[in-house]
């Protein structure tokens, strides 16, 4: 058995674990996580079998046919699931980080009834093993699938604790817009075939070849709003914050740290490997803007937050506009930034979102003004979310600093972009400074009525990524050069991955990523941001809401109509840059 | 006609996408869902349409045609076709999924004004 035949096992794993989490909870409460732990381990493992080849070298490509339906001269009959170093990245954050997040559940959750936590396993498991997929399919309307399979589950997940009213609203958000979104992607999928006779990447980017048609063109943009929709990126991010308010922290953090980057790793496929150079500059050009556009209004509106999990929300359609500007361009050092940032965005906000799950778990409070004290009480989940916030910053020493620094290298050639993502992340540093302050270092007047105590899953959980993300933080040269730079090289070069998917299997070509950890000037520009940024938060905390600010908020009115009348615009806005 | 199929289902979405955006009413709301997706379908099914094309099933063809004449002659796409019938399985679930919560909304909020649902804002 080759190792290219084992990559529908990941996916498979969780599934068959996840109907079968509403089946053996009857046995035992805790079972159905128990199995679904040993899933995701098992799930891991085999994604780690096939990294020893996707890495190795200058990195591979391996492709599995599902029922042995192997291409015939350049034509692909079945569906295929292609492993490379940028979508195994994600996959196997998807299985590590998921694993950790079903510990958490079952420590926080292991309580409650026995039909909810069988439903709460399943969910939670589907929800992962779509990610996993999207990462490895080849084919648009397998991913559009899996597109499906992620946005029912995380339906289910947002509906679930209907104890507080609010998430049944923002169940309700959620599924118009990526209801919306599915369309846009579905119509995309289904135009792009119709016009190229095609629905694997490889051989549609082989049909792109020389003039890209007009129908082509507007299925782009059709296929890029679908999946700006299910990432948050401005204006489609209506639903995003709302979903993370009302669930616990475990599942925002699987939101926030994984499924949102389903959209992205989507988008970067169809932009770069897909159409690649065919599309030109607008394709580009409109991804930079998206993006640009997220990272500013998701930091200002963190910065008025006073909900922590509100905050930490907006902060992900932030930090999904800065992934987006360095993918969009298009250099070795932006493109392996954003996938390291991905890695790294996951981790962090992961460890964010348990933190602050924890804290609304021990004090029954979500609001920040109402918070304070609790870096004397909760010295570990302290420690954690300051880990967490030091890494978003970009704190040399934290995982953060080198993906930022390298993102930031790769706008050089873009003045104007680049002094746009560093607003964005003077910004960001202001906005979690004061989430922090507020939160755990200030002092509070009088004692909490009552603390619960904190679980041992729980505290393993934020420990583990703690360690994480300072161990990504430590120079990680090693990261950088076998694992991004890969993943750098085959999303550049679309001809070699769509010869692999299209072959079998295919080799990366090489390519130069100057990196240099903690370069003098890196780190001058570094120090001079937080400065600002802490200086910002300090500044905050002494005025009255600025207008800008307010207009901002207001113009975000929680009704459903308005927020897909912004996914609505925002899809014209990218059919029109596209054509225009 | 086939641009007539386009357009006609160019307005179906279009209506749906005006009852998303301005009815406030959220049964309403996924009746408009529900009509995008119905112009979905039609639209799926106009673009597998060719002109005098036969219905893509090899088994028994018509007199006088072998299925490897069919198969390279002039039959209607069914991979499109096929979409369709994903995109109709995958309605029936969503729209179970909004008829759920719009229930339960109406349950909770004795409400199924959007107004009345917007304690999540800014």
């Amino acid at each position: 058995m080759s190792v290219a035949e084992l990559l529908p096992l990941p996916v498979v794993i969780p599934i068959g674990s996840a109907i079968l989490a509403p089946l053996v909870t009857k046995i035992h409460r805790r079972l159905p996580l128990i199995i679904g732990i040993g899933a995701m381990l098992g799930s891991l493992a085999l994604l780690l079998v096939v990294a020893t080849r996707v890495y190795s070298g200058n990195g591979q490509v391996l492709t599995h046919y599902f029922s042995a339906e192997k291409p015939v001269r350049g034509q692909v009959l079945g569906i295929a699931f292609a492993a490379d170093p940028f979508g195994l990245t994600f996959a196997l954050l998807a299985a590590g980080l998921g694993l950790l997040l079903l510990v958490s559940l079952l420590s926080e959750f292991g309580d409650i009834g026995e039909r909810e936590l069988g439903g709460l396993a399943c969910l939670s498991q589907l929800l992962l093993a779509a990610l996993i997929a999207s990462a490895l399919t080849a084919d648009t309307v397998n991913l559009f699938v899996w597109f499906q399979v992620a946005a029912l589950s995380s339906y289910g997940l947002t509906g679930f604790f209907l104890e507080r009213p609010i998430a049944l609203e923002a169940a309700f958000k959620i599924v118009v817009l990526t209801t919306i979104g599915s369309f846009a992607v579905f119509i995309g999928a289904a135009m792009l075939y119709a016009k190229n006779g095609a629905l694997n990447f490889g051989q549609l980017h082989n049909t792109l070849d020389g003039e890209v048609s007009r129908p082509a063109i507007v299925a782009l943009a059709l296929l890029v709003a679908g999946f700006a929709t299910k990432s948050g990126i401005a204006p489609f991010h209506g639903w995003l914050p709302d979903a993370h308010t009302p669930v616990p922290g475990a599942i925002s953090a699987l939101f926030s740290g994984l499924m949102v980057n389903l959209g992205i790793v989507a988008i970067v496929r169809l932009a770069l490997q897909v159409y690649g150079r065919h599309s030109g500059h607008a394709i580009l050009g409109l991804i930079t803007g998206l993006g640009v556009g997220s990272a500013l209004l998701g930091a200002l509106m963190a910065l008025a937050q006073d909900d922590l999990k509100r905050l930490l929300a907006w902060d992900t359609v932030s930090q999904m506009g800065v992934l987006l500007v360095g993918f969009a361009s298009a250099t070795a050092e932006g493109v392996a930034g954003a996938t390291f940032h991905l890695v790294n965005h996951g981790l962090f906000k992961a460890l964010l979102f348990l933190g602050a799950g924890a804290i609304v778990h021990a004090t029954g409070v979500t609001r920040l003004s109402e918070m304070g004290g609790l870096a004397r009480l909760r010295p570990i989940t302290t420690a954690a979310f300051t880990v967490g916030a030091m890494s978003i910053a970009g704190v040399p020493g934290f995982n953060g600093y080198a993906s930022l620094q390298l993102i930031h290298e790769g706008l050089h050639h873009q003045p104007a972009i680049l002094v746009l993502a560093l607003v964005a992340q003077v910004i960001t540093v202001a906005a979690l400074a004061r989430a922090a302050y507020l939160g755990f270092y200030r002092r509070r007047a009088e004692p909490y009525q009552h603390l619960e105590a904190q679980h041992a899953g729980m505290r393993l959980s934020l420990i583990t990524l703690g360690t994480a993300c300072v161990a990504l933080g430590v120079p990680p040269y090693l990261v950088v050069h076998e694992v991004a730079r890969p993943a750098a090289s085959i999303l550049l070069n679309p001809a070699a991955y769509a010869s692999g998917v299209l072959a079998g299997s295919g080799a990366v070509p090489p390519i130069a990523l100057p990196f240099a950890y903690g370069k003098p000037g890196d780190l001058i520009l570094t120090a001079v941001e937080i400065a600002l940024g802490l200086l910002l938060a300090a500044a905050y905390l002494r005025i009255r809401e600025p207008r800008p600010i307010s207009l901002l908020r207001r113009l975000h009115t929680g009704s459903v109509n308005d927020y897909a009348a912004f996914a609505a615009t925002g899809l014209a806005i990218c059919a029109f840059v596209l054509i225009g | 006609m086939i641009l007539g199929n386009y357009l006609a289902a160019a307005t179906v979405f279009c209506l749906g996408l005006f009852t998303v955006l301005c009815r406030r009413n959220l049964v309403k709301i996924v009746m408009g869902l529900s009509l995008m997706e119905a112009s979905t379908y039609l639209l799926l099914v106009s673009m597998a349409y060719r002109r005098g094309a036969t219905a893509p099933v090899l088994s028994s063809p018509p007199a006088g045609q072998s299925p490897e004449q069919l198969v390279h002659g002039n039959v209607a796409d069914p991979v499109l076709q096929n979409f369709c019938l994903t995109a109709i399985v995958i309605g029936v679930a969503l729209t179970a999924v909004f008829l759920t919560i719009a229930v339960r909304v109406a349950q909770h909020y004795r409400s199924v004004d959007s107004r009345d649902v917007k304690a999540l804002k800014g």
